[in-house]
């Protein structure tokens, strides 16, 4: 392991290309909110703000989050104002990404610019030591492999806490962890993981922005259901369309990195040409018995979707569930009433 | 008492005008605030303004009737109540105007929110026409060749999305004249804006309000220029003869964020019973942005104009726009609006409220939704305020 590794870069989205981080020498860490009470960040953004926007702040005014830097990817109105209340009130150098919002050709120009800026402002982090091709060679394949081997391992018996740890730490370890569970998956038998899996269980697609607490995911299996997910602590993560080239000089490293967060499993704050984040959940929906939104108080550009999406989720025959949570989460119980009765209609 | 100004009524056959004339147009365009209406009209397309409606709908005092319809198709109350309004005007087939012409297509600039992407997108599925999002980069600091390079490269692919489905060529010495008079009646605009400098200053804050329209939906014609001289010569002649549009002007003040359009009376008494002035605010001087435009390039000039607009700035940016708006108004101190239905205007309050170079109070409440308008609590915070101040 690389000593800088251990320094740590905090990021707020999933778009955010940590390839380009860790080839600088930082561990990119996404920010959560987590069991910290909200209480003095209160005092620099309204009640009416999400509670992960509110809890990540309150973390790093409680000085909990020893990071080298952070950085805001445009996403929604909420985190771009965010940016700059935490550089005015922590000595935390700060970064505002401009990924478009318009993701399709005609931004690629743009964003590869911005880009290199970023790639310049991590250098500068770093003492103005050049991010060398052959670094982020090795932090695109690592990224690439710890991708696919989630995905497959999300394909055969999901842990959702390995997705959360992948992106919370040190890729290589958790990568290392991964390995271990699939060559446990691999050495069962196709039949004994088959018989693990109870066929009667309905099938579940619970999709939203963040779900830090995999207790959740506890109570919608304990209430019979198997489940599928669509959450950037989750598939979105991982899953991206892009094949991976051969990759022989800077250019093709960077023309990658464009590709794999524009073809990446779609998120509400982007805007894509056919519709395409609605066209790929009713894909998802198709195989699914029921699909359950799991949506953050306050985070706008999922519950402006959900109306409209939920009337073409049901037009297919799909059941849905609405349920909201604030972090810290504090009405276990009353979710797993709802999921409970949610289950009920299966 | 609140002084009416006679242009008021000058407003009201504007803006009827201007709804009348939507109904016969062959294409109509529903086009956020912060889009560049200029390529619309050069074109012959008629714009319309979701934002403007929903705003009336508010002042109608109608806001709850409109949301309450679109909360129950599903939209939380948490979600900006403009959209509620209009979706409940849309569902309803209704609203105090009868509600918007269906739109031929859809144009958005995210360059004052991100909801707006959000909004359009509603739009385009419920109307099934296409939607041009204009993707506009947050000005945080610095303005990047790169940010306006980008934003260039979309206002050409703008107007080729405009001549496709219109089949209208782009014509540039068209655009150059709605450019022109763009830039005319923001200058116009800003001159009336500027009245309020005087002392005692002859208009408030929501006199602005109130005849704000024609600058929103009719920018790029010649009716604001016309409209915004003749509202410059009523106050002119307030001033001549040093009437005040509050009696006994003690305490000068600026507004900040969306109108309460629900409650513009109520807050113009008050302050007028107490006699404060709000001589100017943030949200109509937002406006006055979009005149910095280079006329010796004016696509390149109008990336470079809608972009560091008020609200796709920093903070810290913010804090010197209105710390020069403190200084041109010779301001005692500042109403900051925290509306819930305006993240980014009001997410930087807190962090304003440090920065400014005079006091401030914060009230709480939200554009259209007088649900969350606590009259009883915002007077207690105002008169503690001003009692504060004198």
């Amino acid at each position: 392991m690389k000593e800088g590794l251990y320094r740590k870069i905090g990021y707020f989205c999933t778009f955010t290309p940590k390839e380009l981080i860790h080839a600088a020498g930082f561990t990119p860490i996404r920010l959560l909110a987590d069991n910290t009470p909200i209480n003095r960040a209160n005092a620099y953004i309204q009640n009416y703000c999400c509670s992960q926007v509110k809890g990540c702040l309150e973390k790093m005014l409680n000085g909990d989050l020893e990071l080298d830097g952070a950085v805001f990817t445009r996403s929604c109105d909420s985190l771009m104002r965010l940016t700059d209340i935490w550089e005015l009130n922590s000595n935390i150098p700060v970064y505002d990404l401009e990924f478009p919002t318009n993701i399709g050709d005609k931004s690629k120009g743009y964003f590869l610019n911005e880009l290199l800026d970023f790639k310049k402002w991590l250098e500068s982090l770093n003492g103005d030591e050049k991010i060398t091709f052959d670094n982020l060679k090795d932090s695109i394949m690592l990224y690439y492999d710890l991708d696919k081997k989630l995905d497959r391992l999300y394909s055969l018996n999901p842990e959702y806490n390995l997705a959360i740890k992948a992106l919370t730490s040190n890729p290589a370890i958790a990568l290392d962890e991964i390995e271990k569970r699939l060559n446990h998956l691999n050495n069962q038998s196709m039949n004994e993981i088959e018989k693990n899996i109870d066929k009667k269980k309905a099938k579940i697609l619970v999709t939203g922005s963040i779900c830090p607490s995999t207790d959740i995911y506890e109570i919608i299996q304990d209430s019979g259901f198997s489940i599928v997910d669509d959450f950037c602590t989750g598939t979105r993560f991982f899953k991206s369309d892009a094949i991976l080239p051969e990759i022989n000089n800077m250019d093709d490293a960077m023309n990658f990195l464009i590709q794999k967060y524009f073809l990446k499993a779609p998120c509400p704050t982007k805007h894509y040409d056919n519709d395409r984040r609605f066209a790929y959940i009713l894909e998802k929906a198709k195989d699914v018995d029921g699909v359950i939104f799991l949506l953050v108080k306050f985070c706008e550009p999922h519950f402006f979707d959900y109306p409209q999406l939920r009337k073409k989720i049901e037009e297919i025959g799909k059941k849905t569930l609405l349920l909201e949570f604030e972090l810290p989460i504090t009405s276990f119980d009353q979710i797993k009433l709802r999921i409970n009765a949610f289950s009920e209609m299966f | 008492m609140i002084k009416k100004l006679e242009t008021n009524k000058k407003m009201g056959e504007l803006l009827q005008e201007y709804y009348i004339r939507g109904l016969f147009e062959d294409y109509r365009a529903w086009i956020t605030s912060g889009g560049p209406v200029e390529f619309l009209y050069s074109m012959g397309v008629y714009p319309v303004y979701p934002e403007n409606h929903a705003a009336l709908i508010g002042a109608a005092k109608e806001g709850v009737n409109y949301a309450s319809i679109s909360e129950g198709d599903g939209y939380s109350q948490d979600l900006c109540s403009y959209v509620r309004c209009d979706i409940g005007a849309i569902i309803s087939g209704n609203s105090p105007v009868g509600g918007l012409p269906v739109p031929s297509f859809l144009v958005s600039a995210n360059n004052i929110c991100n909801t707006v992407v959000k909004w359009y997108e509603i739009l385009s599925r419920t109307y099934d026409v296409p939607l041009f999002l204009l993707d506009i980069p947050f000005i945080r600091k610095e303005m990047k060749e790169n940010y306006i390079d980008y934003v260039e490269s979309q206002m050409y692919d703008l107007i080729k999305f405009i001549s496709t489905i219109t089949g209208r060529d782009f014509d540039e010495d068209e655009f150059y004249k709605t450019a022109v008079l763009s830039i005319k009646g923001i200058k116009s605009y800003e001159e009336v804006l500027r009245m309020g400098a005087h002392k005692p200053s002859p208009l408030t804050c929501f006199d602005a309000f109130i005849n704000m329209a024609p600058i929103v939906c009719l920018r790029g014609t010649e009716a604001p220029i016309n409209f915004y001289e003749g509202m410059k010569a009523e106050l002119d002649e307030r001033v001549k003869n040093g009437i005040g549009a509050v009696d006994n002007e003690e305490v000068r003040l600026l507004w900040d964020n969306i109108p309460i359009w629900y409650g513009l009376r109520w807050l113009a008494d008050f302050f007028a019973e107490h006699n404060a002035c709000l001589v100017a605010d943030t949200y109509t001087n937002a406006w006055t942005f979009f005149g910095d435009l280079d006329l010796n390039n004016p696509i390149r000039g109008m990336a470079q104009a809608y972009s560091p607009i008020y609200l796709n700035i920093g903070i810290e940016r913010m804090a010197e726009v209105v710390n020069k708006l403190i200084d041109i108004y010779d301001i005692d101190g500042v109403v900051m609006h925290s509306n819930r239905s305006c993240k980014p205007y009001s997410f930087s309050q807190y962090e304003l409220q440090k920065m400014l170079d005079v006091p401030s109070v914060i009230i709480d409440a939200d554009q259209t939704d007088y649900r969350v308008f606590s009259q009883a609590q915002i007077e207690t915070r105002l008169e503690a305020f001003l009692e504060m101040l004198r």
